[in-house]
């Protein structure tokens, strides 16, 4: 038999990219089943199209691009953004509006940028963020929880966006839209007048314990470092405590913030992107806090119901920024006396 | 109970370890040739003192080291040593190198040893050349000379041996433990004899259980000594990390363990010292485990240095047409070989004759995520990620930036690498890179520097011969004033200098109608040139005339004679005036071939000395020919000279 001639290591672990990713996606499945629980069949068909979509998109771009196709698509990193768009998109959302949403996010924000490992900003939240500006409306028409839609009602609205009565009678406000839109009163006054805020709450709480367990478990199997989830949440979480310790009429406490919308899902599926996040763990620790402190003032004070597709981005600008002033300290460069500085 | 620090990073790769170490050690019979490198070591050649056709004895001193950082080798067994040329050497680079080829007889002759009784009485200095003369380097990888290493300049507290052979597969450390641990225990003392009795640390991985109940037994009586387990985790056994492990220090970037006060020894090293001193045999074999799935008989060897690759796969009964990668070391850190004539050296611990799909296959590696799985493996805590951009980039500034330089190139972040992409490889390159650039650079500089002394000597000299030639002109207008003066009857030079501007005023007055002399000489050297032609071409036409008209013929005659006088008449005028100027057109004319000559000979070595290696040389003989072809130039310049003054003196006196 013919001798290689290759360079070391000649040994290599288990660890794959496709099995990375496919870790990943199984993670977010108790999510989607609460999720789909809560609100209807109209999260599951989203998941459906928009894998559909998501390695259609991702086929025929290799193909422009010239680059073996069938490696790059079962790397699991397409269907990956497909999931967390379905996830977030709301349930109601339109084929259309699904698809602006996955082309966005496959074509232009990842192959245009040189494909997996190129792309600065996460594909997933380029797409998100286009069409919650783009379509402010269809974004924002999330589903009720008292009554869920029938599938036959749930895919007639899918295709044609048609549905008896119209649309209004079945969607209703978030909580975090009602409790930022609280028209001169106080929170608990919100609360004692709109009963929907409590059924809400209750919703988003087992959606977000579900993405939580999800988040658990990858990081049990290491498949991220805790720096950026711990960093996210501690960052949110403490904004919110002091804000609302100081007002607490203004300001909802930090177990609303953290357990309501996306908090769970963005900070173990999104802010863990490890290609437009920060790259060292220190980079990751600020990574995380940013993303957390900017989810708090979009939050409280933005003009969008949830923030995390601006705040991430926002951060995946700052990433190489931080990444260049968060670089560890090689082994042997610990300073020899207090006093002097070592190599900077 | 020592205490263990951890150190940054790691991985915990299959071990493979029970396939070789099994069985006790086994001798493997003398190979009928024998491949000595020079080069089995880090440093300069060592330098063959034997010659082809020389009988050379057991343990015979073959080739000597070259310098301070170099070693010894000797002969394994005895034979005629039928070569010395160029063989393949243990490298990936499968380069070759100069070898000492031994056939041997078969006999196994050693040449007189000389062995020490009790070694407490040597001294530092003698038990410096007993490890130097045995040519004793270090065992476990790098092949450094451990006698250059057992001379720290300063104060050494802790002696590091290590034994935790962290790579999978080998296991040659684990059966030289178990088999010889009382001859490591010595072989330690000697060490800590020969630098201040340091405290001694024994690192090695809890994977070994035998080997450490096998040294604790022996160094037992020890106080100085201490065995510490440390938890199997590649790669614990760096030098580096080995000493996190053991002392919680590390050791500073670009610094040696001596810096703080430790130097590390391979388990292989000190047993070989053990053998160098108490036996005074050099080192001639180890112990290399011949090991993979292709291996029926995979286990250890003792093998004789030298030996090729070819023998001991047959002898460990390697299936060679099983084997799909030859690697020389660990599945790790070790290289690949094609060429089974490549021999063992000093540092050979492992052949691992893999069959297909034992290890990693050569895979088409995938796009960076930058998941960061690799940083959390470095030991070296490096972002590996980011050195891999930059060296794919080029940046190598950046990647020097990010301490590339502090990679140990141990292959912990390809191993976890999801989009398996071979990190070290890109390593690898860039470090090259980065050592041709700076290489590079250092030339550059050197270049400069000669460059801008060599335009500062020319503006030196420029400036030196004008203050010769200032010097010059001073001491004559100094001869001239002592003429003067030694002439009574000299006018005052002011009366002098009036009478001088009175005459060129009266020359420039008549300049109509009195020449200048210069224009008279030309005006004769044109007289004479005319008449010369005139009389060829009359020769000319004299002869063609003759041919055919008679009486053209003699009237041409006539007139040739006629010129013929005159041209002569002309020469002669011209000549008598020459001397009269005191001039010599043929002396000018080769001074100035001489200067032409040497100029042509200083351009030609310049031009070399760009190109050549013998600097110091060239530069000497550029220096000669500058020197004759300035002497040239001084006495073309003192012709002329001479030439000019004659008629002007002549005009002034």
């Amino acid at each position: 038999m013919a001798l290689v001639n290759i360079s070391s290591p000649h040994h290599h672990g288990l660890s794959k990219t496709s099995r990375l990713m496919g870790w990943v996606l199984l993670a977010t499945l108790p999510g989607l089943a609460v999720q789909s629980y809560f609100y209807g069949y109209g999260t599951l068909i989203n998941l459906l199209w928009a894998s559909v979509l998501s390695l259609g998109f991702e086929a025929i771009v290799l193909g422009l691009r010239r680059r073996p196709i069938m490696p790059y698509l079962t790397d699991g990193s397409a269907l990956v953004t497909a999931f967390l768009l379905a996830l977030a998109l709301p349930p109601f959302s339109p084929w259309w509006l699904t698809l602006v949403a996955v082309l966005f996010s496959i074509v232009f924000a990842k192959h245009l940028y040189g494909g997996l490992g190129s792309n600065p900003f996460n594909p997933a939240m380029v797409g998100y963020a286009l069409c919650l500006i783009a379509f402010p409306v269809s974004m924002t028409q999330w589903a009720g929880t008292e009554a869920t839609l029938s599938f036959s009602q749930q895919w007639q609205w899918f295709w044609l966006e048609y549905i008896d009565g119209g649309i209004d009678a079945w969607t209703r406000a978030t909580p975090l839209d009602l409790m930022r839109h609280t028209k001169g009163l106080t929170l608990n006054e919100v609360a004692s007048t709109n009963p929907q805020l409590g059924l809400g709450l209750i919703a988003n709480m087992w959606v977000n314990v579900a993405y939580l367990l999800g988040g658990l478990f990858l990081l049990a199997i290491r498949a991220f470092t805790w720096h950026a989830p711990v960093a996210m949440l501690a960052g949110l979480g403490l904004c919110a405590g002091l804000f609302h310790m100081g007002e607490p009429d203004l300001y909802p406490s930090a177990s609303k913030h953290l357990l309501t919308g996306a908090t769970m899902l963005s900070a173990f599926f999104i802010v863990t992107d490890p290609v437009s996040g920060a790259t060292s763990r220190k980079g990751k620790l600020v990574f995380g806090a940013g993303v957390g402190i900017l989810v708090f003032i979009i939050r409280s004070y933005g003009s969008y119901p949830d923030a995390f597709a601006f705040a991430i981005l926002l951060m995946n600008l700052a990433a190489p920024l931080i990444d260049t002033y968060t670089k560890p300290k090689a082994y042997g460069h610990q300073p020899k006396k207090p006093h002097s500085q070592g190599d900077k | 109970m020592h205490k263990i620090w951890n150190f940054h990073g790691g991985v915990h790769p299959v071990e493979n370890k029970t396939q070789s170490n099994q069985l006790p050690i086994i001798v493997m019979p003398i190979p009928a040739q024998l491949t000595m490198h020079l080069s089995q070591h880090i440093g300069k050649v060592a330098k063959a003192i034997v010659e082809t056709g020389d009988y050379v004895l057991k343990g015979q001193l073959i080739a000597c080291a070259q310098g301070f950082v170099s070693a010894n080798v000797h002969a394994p067994s005895s034979g005629h040593v039928s070569a010395i040329a160029d063989r393949t050497l243990p490298h990936q680079s499968a380069l070759s190198g100069p070898c000492i080829v031994i056939d041997t007889d078969g006999k196994d002759q050693w040449a007189t040893l000389s062995p020490t009784a009790n070694p407490e009485s040597l001294s530092k200095p003698d038990l410096l050349n007993l490890i130097q003369a045995a040519g004793i380097t270090g065992m476990g990888g790098a092949g450094f000379p451990s006698a250059v290493k057992l001379q720290p300049k300063i104060n050494i507290h802790t002696l590091v041996i290590n034994g935790a052979e962290c790579e999978p597969y080998i296991t040659a450390d684990d059966r030289l433990m178990r088999e010889y641990a009382a001859q490591i225990i010595a072989g330690i003392q000697l060490v800590q004899q020969l630098i201040d009795q340091p405290h001694c640390l024994i690192g090695i991985e809890d994977n070994k259980p035998e080997a450490v109940a096998a040294l604790t037994y022996a160094a037992d009586q020890h106080t100085n000594i201490e065995v510490c387990v440390i938890p199997t985790k590649y790669p614990s056994g760096g030098e580096k990390q080995l000493i996190e492990i053991l002392t919680g220090k590390q050791v500073p970037h670009g610094g040696i363990p001596a810096d703080i006060g430790m130097v590390c020894q391979n388990v292989g090293t000190v047993k070989a010292i053990f053998d160098a001193i108490i036996l005074g045999r050099p080192l001639i074999n180890r112990i290399t485990t011949v090991t993979g799935k292709a291996a029926a008989n995979a286990g250890n060897y003792e093998v004789l240095l030298g030996t090729q690759v070819a023998d001991i796969l047959a002898f460990a009964k390697v299936d060679l047409a099983k084997t799909s990668r030859l690697v020389m070391g660990g599945p790790m850190m070790g290289f690949t070989i094609q060429d089974t004539h490549t021999p063992i050296i000093k540092s050979s611990n492992c052949i691992l004759a893999a069959a297909d799909l034992e290890l990693a296959p050569v895979a088409d590696h995938h796009a960076c995520i930058r998941c960061g799985q690799c940083e959390v493996a470095c030991p070296a805590q490096l972002l590996p990620q980011q050195l891999f951009w930059f060296a794919k980039a080029e940046e190598f500034e950046k990647a020097q930036d990010h301490n590339l330089s502090d990679c140990i190139e141990c292959g912990a972040c390809a191993w976890v690498c999801p989009s398996q992409i071979p990190l070290v490889q890109y390593y690898r390159y860039a470090k090259g890179r980065l050592k041709t650039i700076n290489s590079e650079a250092q030339l550059a500089e050197v270049s400069r520097l000669r460059f801008e002394n060599r335009e500062q000597r020319l503006v030196d000299e420029k400036l030196a011969k004008e203050e010769k030639r200032k010097a010059r002109a001073l001491t004559a207008a100094a001869a001239q004033a002592a003429k003067r003066a030694a002439n009574p009857s000299a006018e005052d030079p002011v009366a002098a200098a009036l009478a001088r501007v009175n005459l060129k005023k009266q020359a420039k007055t008549n300049a109509a109608t009195q020449k200048s002399t210069e224009d008279e000489y030309k005006e004769l050297k044109t007289a004479a040139a005319i008449t010369r032609t005139k009389l060829n071409k009359t020769r000319k036409a004299l002869t063609n005339a003759q041919a055919q008209d008679h009486e053209q013929a003699q009237a041409l005659q006539q007139t040739v004679i006629a010129l013929t006088t005159k041209a002569a008449a002309a020469a002669a005028e011209l000549h008598a005036y020459e001397a009269k100027l005191g001039l010599d057109p043929e002396k000018e004319k080769t001074l100035q071939l001489a200067v032409a000559k040497a100029n042509g000979v200083v351009r030609k070595l310049e031009k070399s000395l760009a190109t050549a290696e013998n600097l110091q040389q060239l530069e000497a003989e550029i220096f000669n020919a500058k020197a004759i072809h300035e002497a040239a130039g001084l006495a073309l310049e003192e012709h002329q000279a001479n030439a000019k003054e004659k008629p002007t003196s002549t005009q002034e006196s």
